[in-house]
């Protein structure tokens, strides 16, 4: 009886599908099919224009000094905001909480005037005290924020940070009066104006901190819709796990009148065919990403609704450097060579993505890497064998593992079977949700991981610093002294060409040594209804959110 | 059929001429009537068989991709077409229904197994034993069990034989309940009470009067519990949590098909036609089998 009921449940399931997706017109099919309203996104009228979009996995945290991640991040530009805020069209720095500031002749140290008219979302004036409490908590060793490292260019917050300052003072954070606050640095960095609207850079309230949990402790309840309070143009309505995050408008933001949306709903779809199928049937905006396989449809037939936009990301899978026979780095080498790059931006991807032979981006702030890996499949079957594993004899099977998406298990089956066929090397495939994998990652309790590092801002700095030794973001246990002194070296020069010089140097041991293995520089894919305007381009894609409406 | 069993020789003028006939015999001739059940035992097993031989039907491998090739509709050189990353889908569907079908016996013996053996002992011993163990079942049947089945397979690993560990426990609970119900009012019966007369022993009892009757209900309800079980398997795979990849059983592909129907409409469809097919011949097979079976029904 049980089967029967089941086989026909799951026989109304599959109708269910089919019906629902065949509705509006197949983007494959035929675009004159289209219904009027396709693509159109959820009606919108005065007084609730909110902008619904796809957010691909849930967020781990809206706590700006814990999270890491890309969904993270776009919640959070809108519940922020930073000294700085980014321009819409090519994100430049723009005034943001601080209304100017003055740079001294040796670029070492940042006086922030902030305005004054600055609220957070409970009514309260933003102060420099906030931001010195933000950043105090952020190099807390007790918080241990893997961002951290993001604050490492201020004078002694690296030693703060890792507890071999006990004095807050020391480090060179200052408040001035309620309205001026001071940041000293240890080196000229061009792009600290643009760092400091990155979410590690962002305020918190701490007597809501202190109100409900542990303040320099992970775990702290705040963020949680009735205890939350922000500074940006947003503030938090609702968190349903799994559902949906809606945002309100903030009535205390300074600059509410130039905020045109009423609200933004972000929904955690980690599967693209259910988010496209969502576009489709007008419950999104924006979608956070487009399947594979409906890339070419879209461009075929609805070049109107589809953006595919350059994106300072890349690709890479992350190895686990610490237990053998992954620490040997011509086995490293050996799976790095192995993987056909071209095919898989070619067939698999086919959306402009560019094959990667190193990290940084090509063309990140005017710096292109010399040093990318090369060679060629010979090579990599004689480094194995030369490691001891010919013909991949002996190498006992390993574990890729993913955070759950249909593209990135695609890519994964393709190299898996480039790894076996090439190298005679057994991978087995393993999808973690995203926070159970940001943890993996975090603890390295994996042997390969896919990852993608999307800058934080133009330099190819964010692309480097984070493979220091015991950097927040290494996660692989590579540590390479050299490297490490290299990439110290180019935060203090100020002479521009002499610290690309440096970074040059510092990729050329990276990829060398391999700790990761680059696969693609990223393009970035959405669906966008032609109806919300504003929408730019940006490297970073990021799109600050009040300068956004409907038509 | 022994004289003893009251099913036979009650008066029917066909068996009362005829009084050479088995159960079995008598069931045989049944189930060969029914022409719908004998098509569906011979696609089952000739699906199996076909499944069972892919390395020798198929000239590609499994998991050898063609990525330049990508999705291609059928052709002359891949029958079913190619999936996404241009592996060959008439291979794919052999090895996938290897997987399922294997889930199917699998897990399905797992469930026969430990149901058998607790509803024998449920039901023969009876009394406070029984109740408790019965009550075990109810608590156990209140779970949601695909909850269960996934909790299971998180825990225990993503290992294919743990997978058909996972299901078959869960899939146990109402053979056990079949089982107990037919040995607890079996043992009441008067044949059995007339054995007991004649000073028969337990033994004897059990392996001549009592499992030849359990056992017609069991094996009705194994071939319904064999679709479910791939159903199961299918549901899993579906969600991400069965065969792991570049392995394939039949409801990992409809999953990756359904994704892309509107692409390419051949990786849905094969899988999909396949499986349906499977599941009706083992229920049609089902059917056939508890007429051919149930001799009190075919009476009425």
């Amino acid at each position: 009886m049980k089967a029967l009921l089941i086989a026909a449940c799951l026989a109304v399931l599959l109708v269910g599908c089919k019906k629902s997706a065949d509705q509006p017109a197949a983007p494959g099919g035929s675009g004159a099919k289209a219904d009027p309203g396709f693509g159109s996104g959820p009606a919108v009228s005065p007084g609730k224009m909110i902008l619904h979009r796809g957010n691909g996995s849930e967020p781990a945290d809206l706590d700006p000094q814990i999270v890491t991640g890309v969904p993270e991040h776009m919640i959070l530009m809108g519940l922020f905001e930073c000294l700085t805020d980014e321009d819409p069209k090519d994100l430049h720095p723009i005034p943001g909480v601080a209304e100017r500031w003055d740079i001294s002749p040796d670029l070492l140290t940042y006086t922030f005037f902030l305005r004054k008219n600055a609220k957070w979302s409970n009514g309260d004036a933003v102060t420099a005290r906030d931001f010195f409490e933000a950043y105090k908590r952020m190099l807390e060793p007790t918080l241990a924020a893997q961002y951290a490292y993001m604050h490492h260019v201020v004078k002694n917050a690296q030693a703060y940070n890792e507890g071999k300052l006990k004095d807050f003072s020391q480090v060179g954070y200052k408040v001035i009066d309620d309205h001026t606050f001071q940041v000293t640095l240890i080196g000229p960095t061009p792009y600290f104006l643009s760092l400091v609207n990155h979410t590690s850079w962002m305020p918190v309230h701490l007597p809501t901190l202190a109100k409900h949990g542990k303040p320099y402790e992970r775990g702290n309840k705040w963020t949680r819709p009735e205890n939350f309070v922000g500074n940006g143009p947003f503030t938090l309505d609702q968190w349903k796990v799994n559902e949906v995050l809606t945002t309100k408008r903030n009535p205390h933001y300074w600059d509410a009148k130039t905020v045109k949306l009423d609200g933004l709903a972000f929904y955690p779809i980690s599967s693209s065919e259910t988010e496209e199928r969502m576009f489709r049937a007008n419950q999104l905006h924006v979608t956070e990403t487009v399947p594979l396989s409906k890339i070419p449809g879209y461009r075929k037939n609805h070049a109107e609704l589809i953006r595919i936009e350059p994106y300072l990301s890349t690709y890479f899978y992350r190895i686990n450097t610490t237990k053998p026979p992954l620490n040997d780095k011509r086995v490293r080498k050996a799976l790095a060579l192995a993987i056909d790059r071209a095919s898989i931006t070619e067939n698999i991807l086919k959306a402009g993505q560019i094959p990667a032979f190193n990290i940084t981006p090509p063309g990140t702030g005017g710096y292109t890497a010399r040093g990318k890996f090369s060679g060629d499949l010979a090579e990599a079957k004689k480094l194995l064998t030369d490691a001891g594993f010919p013909d991949g004899k002996g190498f006992s099977p390993f574990e890729l593992l993913y955070n759950t998406s249909e593209s990135h298990r695609v890519i994964a089956e393709a190299i898996q079977q480039m790894w076996k066929k090439n190298l005679g090397l057994e991978a087995k495939l393993l999808n973690q949700e995203w926070k159970v994998y940001l943890d993996s990652q975090r603890q390295m309790n994996y042997q390969i991981c896919r990852a993608g590092w999307t800058g934080d801002y133009v330099d190819p700095n964010t692309f480097l610093d984070m493979w220091l030794t015991d950097g927040g973001q290494n996660e692989t246990g590579w540590s390479n002294k050299d490297y490490d002194r290299l990439i110290a070296e180019a935060a203090r020069t100020g002479d521009a060409a002499a610290r690309l010089e440096l970074f040059q140097k510092a990729e050329t041991i990276l990829m060398d040594e391999l700790p990761i293995i680059p696969i693609y520089h990223y393009t970035r894919q959405h669906l966008i209804s032609p109806k919300l305007k504003g929408w730019q381009p940006t490297l970073l894609d990021h799109h600050p959110y009040k300068h956004l409406w409907f038509e | 059929m022994t004289a003893s069993d009251p099913n036979v020789t009650s008066p029917s003028p066909a068996t009362a001429i005829e009084a050479g006939h088995s159960l079995w015999q008598d069931a045989w001739a049944r189930l060969r009537k029914n022409k719908l059940a004998l098509a569906s035992a011979f696609i089952v097993t000739a699906l199996g068989l076909l499944c069972v031989a892919a390395p020798w039907v198929s000239p590609h491998a499994y998991d050898a991709q063609d990525l330049a090739l990508g999705a291609a509709p059928p052709s002359t050189k891949h029958w079913l077409g190619t999936d996404h990353l241009g592996r060959d889908q008439f291979t794919r569907l052999l090895y996938g229904g290897r997987v399922s079908l294997m889930v199917g016996a699998c897990a399905t013996a797992v469930a026969l197994t430990i149901g058998l053996l607790y509803g024998a002992i449920s039901g023969f011993i009876g009394g406070k034993l029984d109740a408790l163990m019965m009550r075990l079942v109810d608590i156990l049947y209140a779970l949601p069990f695909t909850l269960f089945v996934i909790l299971l397979t998180v825990w225990l690993g993503r290992e294919l034989w743990l997978l058909f560990a996972a299901i078959g426990a869960v899939e146990w609970l109402t053979m056990a309940r079949i089982v107990r119900g037919q040995v607890a009012s079996l043992k009441r019966m008067e044949f059995v009470e007339a054995a007991h007369a004649l000073g028969l022993r337990k033994r004897r009892i059990i392996l001549r009067h009592m499992i030849p009757n359990v056992l017609g209900p069991v094996i009705v309800y194994t071939t319904l519990t064999v679709p479910a079980v791939m159903l199961l398997e299918a549901f899993l795979s579906f969600l991400g949590l069965g065969v792991q990849p570049p392995m394939s059983s039949w409801g990992s592909m409809i999953k990756d098909g359904a994704d892309r129907m509107e692409e390419y409409w051949w990786m849905l469809v094969f899988p999909a036609g396949a499986f349906s097919a499977t599941l009706f011949c083992l229920n049609f097979l089902g059917d056939g089998l508890r007429d051919a079976l149930d001799v009190r029904a075919s009476k009425d």
